[in-house]
């Protein structure tokens, strides 16, 4: 039955897509009844679905859309008007379409769903008694055989005959004949080549099914074989209608894409390939910046740079490319939308009108799947609660009709989704009196809010404004589980409203979930990344600007008072390095909510590639994942939504170090002492070692700054001084110098320049990096060693 | 003729099997030293060793989870076995190595103190975890006798569950 499964899958994919474009459209036809091409293709839906659903053998579906097509083809042919009440019972049966769709797809069988009184009903619009008889669903089985022939040469006909006229099942009638006829005509010319001895080269399947129909039992499971080719004679049987039926009409009938459906799975394959290319060519742009460092001048580096960003153009190409093939229309979400309303308008009284635009707009699939639900809640919440009753509009001088605008456009890296009604609008004092009432908020808070943050009041959990319940809304569910969907896409909302005027908002939402624009930023050592999309601005503030209100820390944003907490204390980093006068504070918007997270350092904007931390280390608070930067490293993701919720029960954490620095240990001997003696030369090396070693201290050699800021980092000695020369390779005295005072616990090491250099300036720059004293070579032992003991505080009863 | 092939087919079979027997009764093992104490996992769930390199602190974990580390282009745990068996944290040194275990699905890298050798041990030289520690929740696979010392046999499923 394998084959027979395959059918079954591409019907339940074509009808499925029918049915959704069948929704949208007869609402468009309630409005429009004479749209005679609306109409056509209304019922070629209604058609296809029966013709496959009777191959198939589906009875039940069969019935149904049987009589929906009678109901659909009097109206073609103008002989009934599609009344409000005629479109109610149409619309009914599609559902039951869709229901029976559904239960074929979860158990292959029609069985089970009640038509017969929806049947009932369209067959009495067609002037019918009502009496029809539902058949039971069967096994689909056998019966295919049979048809298959009836149909498979259908789309050969020679004669023209306007089958537009006919009724349906004129037209199967007719083409039965020519079927026959045709059968007739091969047999015979086949017979007659036997006869003359030829071989044929290919059995004809007309033949094939009769012996099947011969030897039913033992060509048992041959039977689905030819099951193939009725399938598309039934598409090509409605499409030979499309041009005949095609009336001049604004909207041209759905053209078929060239498309091949791809497994999901080979996409999110290929998805994480292009993620593993993003980070090769990453880093390859920084082994190009380090090349470019190195050998500057040198002639292929013109030819390296050229590779490199040929092949990171490609790369975002490719990615963009790939992106694009996960990428659906919204239009697939907003599709459901006018049924819905539809719906909506008459079961509260309302009339409302959905004018839509943007459904080309592309998302990644994922997002598509996502947004669905969020969607219905709000448009319900604006039909119940935005939208008046019509007399109410009318006194108010407003036009009968209520508008709901669905608008998707493109913004940046961002898709926006606007949802704009002309209703009464959101009233901030009404608002914080509800929630007054209800404990959301306090009364301080209430005070203190401004009408933006009063908005954002209905996505709180148990907040509904509804005076009464409704089937629609009113239930205190939906609008906070809009607002924890949007977040779990990382997107933002935005509500604006005016009294009386009406409702907007907006739906801020990143175009793909897997490889995301990052801020980097730096605390102390460590580096993290936050999503871009959450990211409104980033400020530079000295400390002064920062205040403490109830334990939490805020600044003044221009007009508006921000809550701030320090990256280092979400994430316990370390305070080892000095942290300077000024700060950056990284402004994060999420939903409706906003927060200042300071940060030491800003790095830079990166494209990453999210990659999860496995199983092991799921679930920490936090952290939304990592990703491998240009160097080989791992940065951890911030989780924007789960920050903010850390963020509340941080505790404000004054700025200034710890002073916990190592308490340097009592010295009972002099070799407790520790002295590091950095130059690059062996010879200077000694003659400092020669001229310290009689005091019986510790000495450490390093060979240039790089290797003595390791071995300060490792901690393994507690130094007491460091001996530095100026003129090294890789990392001079000066910059060694400045590096170590950014650390807190070296902050009182004493540093004395051992150098050559002798002008002024080299010594003010001494001083500036942060040397204590300058010895001059040539220097005699005695002199450098009694600096070293003055700045170590060597004890006297040592010497 | 046949009867022939059918000796030597047999025999082959026999000594087959024989081969097998012994594989069965042989643990291939990896040993390493924490601290002062030798532990072993069987060399099939290993899936390198590496030299130690550079990783990144991951927040509100245990202190025996170092972070997480980049193995060509995984992002893997990194977990500290000194710490996790309770001794003092000690520098990396030249013989620190990076043992990445695997089990099923589950990949982790453990920080240990330095490599001893591949051990074969005969199974009924493997004894069962003490009593004392003889519960579900222990890391004990058993003890490996031999010659000179015995060696700590320990579960690679339970080391890479996550208790925390």
């Amino acid at each position: 039955m394998d084959e027979f499964q395959e059918i079954l899958q591409d019907f339940l994919v074509e009808s499925f897509e029918l049915v959704e474009k069948l929704d949208e459209d007869l609402v468009e036809l309630e409005s429009n009844p004479e749209d005679l091409e609306l109409l056509n293709g209304i019922f070629r839906v209604a058609h296809t679905v029966k013709g496959a659903s009777s191959f198939l053998n589906f009875d039940v579906l069969t019935h149904l859309t049987h009589h929906m097509e009678d109901v659909l083809n009097r109206a073609r042919h103008g002989e009934l008007t599609i009344t409000p009440d005629v479109m109610d019972v149409i619309l009914e049966s599609v559902d039951l379409m869709k229901a029976l769709l559904e239960k074929i797809r979860d158990t292959s069988s029609d069985d089970g769903i009640d038509v017969s009184a929806c049947v009932a009903r369209l067959d009495k619009i067609t002037g019918g008694t009502g009496e029809v008889e539902t058949p039971v669903a069967v096994a689909p089985v056998k019966e295919t055989v049979e048809e298959t022939p009836a149909q498979e040469s259908s789309s050969d006909d020679e004669d023209e005959i306007d089958y537009d006229s006919m009724s349906p099942e004129e037209v199967e009638a007719e083409i039965e004949r020519l079927l026959s006829e045709r059968q007739e005509e091969d047999r015979k010319k086949r017979e007659a080549k036997i006869a003359a001895g030829e071989a044929v080269p290919e059995m004809p399947k007309a033949e094939d099914e009769e012996e099947s129909k011969e030897e039913p039992k033992e060509e048992a499971p041959k039977k689905a074989a030819p099951a193939p080719t009725p399938a598309p004679t039934v598409q090509k049987q409605t499409k030979k209608e499309e041009p005949k039926a095609a009336a001049p009409a604004k909207k041209a009938p759905a053209q078929v894409e060239q498309t091949i459906r791809v497994d999901v799975k080979r996409l999110d394959h290929l998805m994480n390939l292009i993620g593993e290319l993003v980070l090769a060519k990453n880093r390859l742009i920084k082994i190009n910046d380090d090349v470019e460092e190195r050998y500057e001048g040198e002639e292929f580096l013109e030819e390296l740079n050229q590779v490199v960003s040929i092949v990171s153009l490609v790369t975002t190409d490719l990615q963009i490319a790939v992106m694009k093939t996960r990428m659906l229309p919204i239009g697939k979400v907003f599709n459901k939308f006018p049924r819905m309303i539809r719906d909506l308008s008459r079961e509260l009284n309302k009339k409302i009108e959905l004018v839509i635009s943007g459904e080309d707009t592309e998302l990644d699939k994922s997002i598509v799947e996502e947004i669905g639900d969020p969607l219905v809640h709000i448009i319900r919440n604006s039909c119940d609660h935005g939208i008046e009753l019509p007399e109410e509009r009318v006194a108010k001088g407003k036009p009968e009709m209520g508008t709901i605008a669905l608008k998707a456009y493109n913004e940046g890296n961002q898709i926006v989704i606007q949802i704009d009604d002309d209703g009464k609008g959101l009233d901030p004092e009404m608002l914080k009196s509800k929630s007054l009432e209800k404990g959301i908020i306090t009364e301080k808070e209430a005070d203190s809010m401004s009408d933006k943050e009063a908005y954002t009041l209905i996505f709180r959990p148990g907040f509904s404004t509804a005076a009464q319940v409704t089937n629609v809304s009113g239930r205190g569910v939906g609008m906070d589980v809009v607002k924890t969907n949007i977040e779990k896409l990382n997107g933002m909302i935005d509500i604006d409203s005016e009294v009386g005027k009406g409702t907007s908002m907006k739906l801020k939402i990143p175009l793909t979930l897997a490889i995301i624009q990052a801020l980097l930023v730096g605390v102390q050592e460590e580096y993290y990344a936050i999503p871009l999309a959450s990211v409104l601005e980033t400020v530079r503030i000295s400390k002064d600007e920062i205040y403490t209100v109830e334990g939490k820390s805020v600044m003044r944003l221009r007009d508006e008072v921000l809550s701030l907490v320090h990256i280092g204390d979400i994430f316990e980093v370390e305070r080892i390095l000095d942290a300077s006068e000024h700060a950056y504070v990284v402004v994060l918007g999420l939903g409706t909510s906003k927060l200042g997270l300071i940060v030491d350092t800003l790095v830079g904007q990166e494209e990453i590639v999210i990659k999860s931390l496995g199983d092991y280390l799921k679930g920490i608070e936090g952290i939304a994942g990592a990703t491998i930067r240009g160097d080989g490293g791992v940065t951890l993701i911030v989780d924007v939504v789960a920050l903010m919720d850390i963020a509340k029960n941080v505790k404000v954490s004054a700025l200034s170090e710890d002073q916990n620095s190592a308490v340097s240990k009592e010295k009972t001997k002099p070799s407790d002492y520790v002295v590091m003696i950095v130059d690059d030369s062996k010879t200077d090396r000694l003659i400092m070692r020669k001229a310290l070693e009689p005091m019986g201290i510790t000495l450490v050699e390093a060979g240039d700054g790089q290797e003595a800021l390791n071995i300060l980092k490792a901690g393994d000695y507690n130094f007491d001084a460091m001996l530095i020369d100026i003129e090294m390779p890789r990392m001079d005295g000066y910059s060694l110098a400045s590096e170590i005072k950014k650390y807190n616990r070296y902050k009182n090491l004493p540093l004395i320049a051992v150098t050559s250099r002798t002008s002024k300036s080299d010594r003010m720059r001494g001083v500036e990096s942060g040397m204590v004293e300058y010895i001059t070579k040539p220097y005699s032992a005695d002199y450098l060693a009694s600096v070293v003991q003055r700045n170590v505080n060597f004890k006297s009863e040592f010497l | 003729m046949s009867d022939k092939l059918k000796d030597i087919i047999n025999k082959q079979n026999e000594q087959q099997e024989s081969v097998v027997e012994q594989l069965d009764d042989v643990v291939q093992l990896v040993g390493f030293m924490i601290g002062d104490e030798e532990y072993a996992v069987p060399i099939l769930s290993i899936q390198e060793i590496i030299k130690p390199f550079s990783w990144t602190r991951v927040p509100q974990v245990p202190g025996y989870v170092m972070g997480v580390f980049n193995l060509r282009g995984a992002v893997i745990p990194l977990i500290d076995l000194r710490a996790k068996f309770g001794l003092q944290t000690k520098k990396q040194g030249e013989d620190t190595r990076f043992i990445v275990m695997r089990h099923g699905d589950d990949v982790a890298g453990f920080v240990i103190d330095r490599l001893t050798m591949a051990i074969r041990i005969k199974k009924e030289n493997i004894g069962p975890a003490p009593d004392t520690t003889n519960s579900d929740d222990t890391i004990i696979e058993g003890v490996g006798k031999q010659a000179d010392k015995i060696i700590t046999i320990l579960k690679v499923n339970k080391l890479l569950e996550r208790d925390f």
